[in-house]
């Protein structure tokens, strides 16, 4: 059943990612429900998360945090958008991904037209959202009646149909930007990054009053106009049908372009090849090239512009965050002004001590959250490189050349610690600067230790990355790491909030991070992760000195 | 001669799935060395187990009188090698790729390599992704000579590559082989071995069946002939003919088709008697002459094996 035709195919392929998306998904949504009824049991407390919560604003819009709905909602905010990872990669893979292989020039013999073979595989991927949405809809229903949620199923699966939405827009958005590209490594980077940029620019106009015509620009606006869990609020069918449109607009685009172009080739735009073709390349030899002295110079040039763009996306995010924090810590001040002695004003003197250094600390290390999951993420997206090198047998040379298996392996983890040095030292100026300029007063020790602070995290990951590659394939290799990376947020995210044991916290590498804003960083924390780094990355080191390559 | 290549009961499984079993053989310094067998015989993971690709499950390989496992580095050094299925970073042009092999392998002489890139006649210029097969093949080549290796292993060298640039590499090869350098070439085209190697080993479902001289290969060459005529021709003026195995007649009577082994003098000759209006010659696969040679005539492999040289 599953093999007659490209559709079936295609879902056939995704079955694994519906699953594992849904269930997970339905968790994330669930998670925040399990500690709301802890954190709201008298009037005193409503009134205190109520008001905490629309202090955090950049994260999602405060209503009705105080019940169930409102709270799993308001919790989730831009983390919810974790759910497009897998469109984005899938949707960049769809065309583009097949073409790197060849495999798409066997499906094009095939006696079906391109526009339906594409159509085909576009539709499983939306048919796979929609399972992704139902399934975690139902979780988040179940989930509201076993926490005493007001809302109903409708209600679950309306929040599961948003999200498929919202995932729908950016499975486009790579599907469309992989026409421009020779490779799909390229598209699922840039639409990651229209990602970031678009939770931003939603964030703007929640932070920075009269600026809602601006968030209007980005997908991710029309998506929180519907927040189907808070059943005062309800649902934006104007919201979700300008989403739906924006898909079809966006697939419809990509596809137009895909039957118009060679297989195999690029859609052509002037200045595109210009720029990456700046001068007609040269035949003799040698090119005196930099990058190719060495594995690890290799290595180097090999994810130079990934590495430049994550670093801007960091950079940017980092100055973003300390413009919102002015903002904030604004309405902060008045808050701890005018209502000395509430529960709120106690909860936050005790996060966070009394200063105005200390309340921007506080302030900007709950958006600092987010920070080491992406630079984590971008770890991922470059040990996946590795993985796939083997796979498609892209090793066997530099193998057959006089260097041990040991030094090409660590040649390329160098090449990754670099990066995330970069990317740590560039963030820690571009912060320091915006903080400067914009007058927020900031532990510059904590500053530091908050953005230097994540390189070890994501050499962990790397190094973990790595071993496993070991043994698995670039696809498992990647799923496993995706899965840590959201279990360990999951533990520290949600983990304080369910009272969970030191130990379990202590599994998520996040716990060693801490709040280094406030707190700094602790040197016992640090080397625990750098020594968990380092045995990963000896053992891997070990394995693939003794594995066979290719099998 | 001195042993360069010497393979000892190699076995290596994947598993359920064959690899190779009880492999053994040796390769002397300055020869040329063929490595026949048809798809999925075993001669990539022979190769593989000799690059330190993969390890092998028991048995020994070494290379210049090193384990090819233990020392792999070091026999590198010495080694050039063209894979069965080569893939290289698709962004970078021909010429990164070869400067990038050439640091890796410690510098090269760079006149030689490019008069190499002349002599293959490759646009160092283009992106590898933008290469035809034959381009793409031909850097892999490069890369392998370039640094003028002690021992040269190739797998499948030719496939992709046009007749013109097939001469040039069985140039190479000969060059090579006067140089005193060692090349170990696996193919399953019969003809290329027979050009190019002195000496040959023929694997088949993982076991080395047969090893010898080139010059028995003509044991088991078996080739077809087909002969149209512009009338019927009687089949006895073809079936005893020296070098004919089988005779079939086609067309009614109006065309022959010979199943062949050895040289096709005869049969030219007797065929001139007669108005001829086309004649084909046809090799078959390996595959086909195995099962052939192999099969029918009620060996089995291991007891063929039985008879290397």
């Amino acid at each position: 059943m599953w093999f007659r035709n490209v559709f079936l195919k295609t879902l056939r392929d995704y079955r694994i990612a519906i699953i594992g998306w849904g269930v997970g998904m339905g968790l994330v949504i669930v998670s925040p429900m399990a500690s709301v009824a802890a954190l709201i049991s008298t009037p005193a407390q409503h009134a205190a998360l109520a008001s905490i919560a629309a202090q955090f604003a950049w994260n999602a819009d405060p209503v009705k945090a105080d019940t169930v709905g409102g709270y799993a909602t308001f919790k989730i905010g831009v983390f919810a958008f974790i759910a497009c990872i897998w469109p984005l990669l899938a949707a960049s893979r769809m065309l583009r991904g097949e073409e790197d292989r060849g495999s798409l020039d066997v499906l094009l013999s095939a006696p079906r037209t391109r526009l339906s073979i594409a159509l085909q595989k576009v539709a499983a991927m939306w048919s796979a959202l929609l399972v992704i949405g139902l399934i975690s809809g139902v979780i988040a229903y179940l989930g509201g009646r076993a926490f005493k949620g007001d809302f109903t199923l409708a209600d679950g699966l309306m929040w599961g149909l948003d999200l498929a939405l919202i995932c729908m827009i950016f499975g486009g958005v790579a599907l469309l930007i992989s026409q421009f590209t020779h490779e799909r490594g390229p598209a699922a980077g840039a639409t990651g990054a229209l990602l970031v940029v678009f939770i931003v620019v939603d964030m703007v106009h929640r932070v920075i009053p009269g600026t809602d015509w601006f968030s209007r620009l980005s997908p991710i606006y029309y998506y929180n106009l519907s927040k189907p869990l808070i059943t005062s609020y309800g649902t934006s069918a104007g919201g979700m049908l300008a989403m739906l449109a924006m898909a079809m607009v966006l697939t419809g685009a990509a596809l137009w372009l895909f039957v118009r172009r060679d297989v195999g080739d690029a859609v052509k735009v002037p200045w595109l090849d210009r720029m990456a073709h700046p001068a007609a390349p040269s035949r003799s030899l040698p090119v005196s090239d930099w990058s190719l002295r060495s594995v690890y110079m290799r290595s180097l040039g090999m994810i130079a512009v990934p590495t430049f763009w994550w670093t801007l996306g960091f950079a940017a995010f980092a100055a973003w965050m300390i413009v919102a924090v002015r903002q904030l810590a604004d309405k902060m001040n008045a808050l701890l002004a005018g209502a000395q002695g509430s529960p709120a004003i106690a909860v936050l003197k005790n996060i966070g001590g009394g200063s105005s250094t200390e309340l921007n600390g506080l302030l900007l290390g709950a958006m600092f959250e987010l920070m080491p999951v992406l630079l984590m993420a971008f770890a991922v997206t470059q040990v996946n490189r590795w993985s796939a090198d083997e796979d498609e047998g892209r090793l066997e040379i530099v193998l057959s050349t006089p260097q041990s298996r040991a030094a090409v392996l660590l040649g390329r983890f160098a090449a990754l610690a670099t990066a995330t040095v970069i990317v740590g030292v560039v963030t820690l100026a571009t912060a320091a600067v915006a903080a400067a300029i914009g007058g927020v007063a900031l532990d510059g020790g904590n500053l530091a230790a908050a953005t230097l602070g994540m390189i070890p995290l994501g050499l962990l990951i790397a190094a973990i990355g790595y071993l496993a590659a070991g043994w698995l394939r670039t696809a498992a290799d990647t799923g496993l790491l995706s899965f840590l990376l959201a279990a360990w947020f999951f533990i520290s995210f949600i983990g304080p909030d369910l009272k969970w044991p030191d130990a379990t916290l202590r599994l998520s590498p996040f716990y060693y991070y801490g709040t280094p804003l406030l707190h700094g960083m602790e040197l016992a924390n640090l080397a625990v992760v750098l020594g968990v780094g380092a045995v990963a990355l000896t053992l891997g080191s070990l394995r693939f000195a003794r594995k066979d390559i290719g099998v | 001669m001195t042993a360069i290549i010497e393979v000892e009961k190699l076995t290596k499984s994947y598993g359920r799935r064959r690899g190779i079993a009880d492999v053994s053989f040796q390769v002397g310094e300055g020869e040329v060395f063929g490595f026949l067998g048809p798809n999925g015989a075993g001669k990539t993971t022979t190769i593989r187990v000799l690059m330190a690709l993969i390890r092998a499950d028991s048995g020994s390989a070494k290379i210049t009188g090193l384990d090819c496992w233990d020392r792999s580095v070091d026999i590198k050094r010495s080694v050039g090698s063209v894979p069965g299925e080569p893939s290289l970073d698709g962004n970078l042009t021909g010429g990164q790729i070869l400067e990038y092999f050439a640091n890796l392998r410690g510098g090269v002489d760079q006149k030689y390599l490019n008069q190499l890139v002349e002599r293959l006649d490759l646009d160092t210029g283009r992106k590898f992704r933008q290469y035809s097969t034959g381009n793409k093949r031909k850097v892999v080549l490069i890369q392998a000579f370039m640094h003028k290796p002690r021992v040269l292993i190739l797998d499948e060298p030719t496939s992709g590559l046009d007749p013109l640039n097939q001469q040039e590499f069985d140039g190479m090869v000969r060059e090579a082989r006067e140089e005193g350098r060692t090349v170990f070439l696996s193919s399953h085209v019969l003809s290329e071995v027979e050009k190019t190697c002195t000496r040959v080993g023929i694997i088949r479902e993982g076991r080395l069946v047969k090893i010898g001289g080139v010059h028995d290969l003509k044991d088991i060459k078996r080739y077809e002939i087909t002969i149209l005529f512009a009338q019927p021709v009687p089949v006895e003026a073809f079936a005893q003919l020296e070098g004919v195995t089988d005779v079939e007649t086609l067309n009614d009577g109006r065309a022959v088709r010979l199943a062949m082994q050895g040289s096709a003098d005869a049969v030219i000759k007797a065929a001139a008697h007669y108005p001829v209006i086309s004649l084909t010659s046809y090799e078959p696969s390996l595959e086909d002459v195995f099962l052939r040679y192999y099969e029918s005539d009620g060996r089995p492999a291991k007891e063929v094996a039985a008879n290397v040289v």
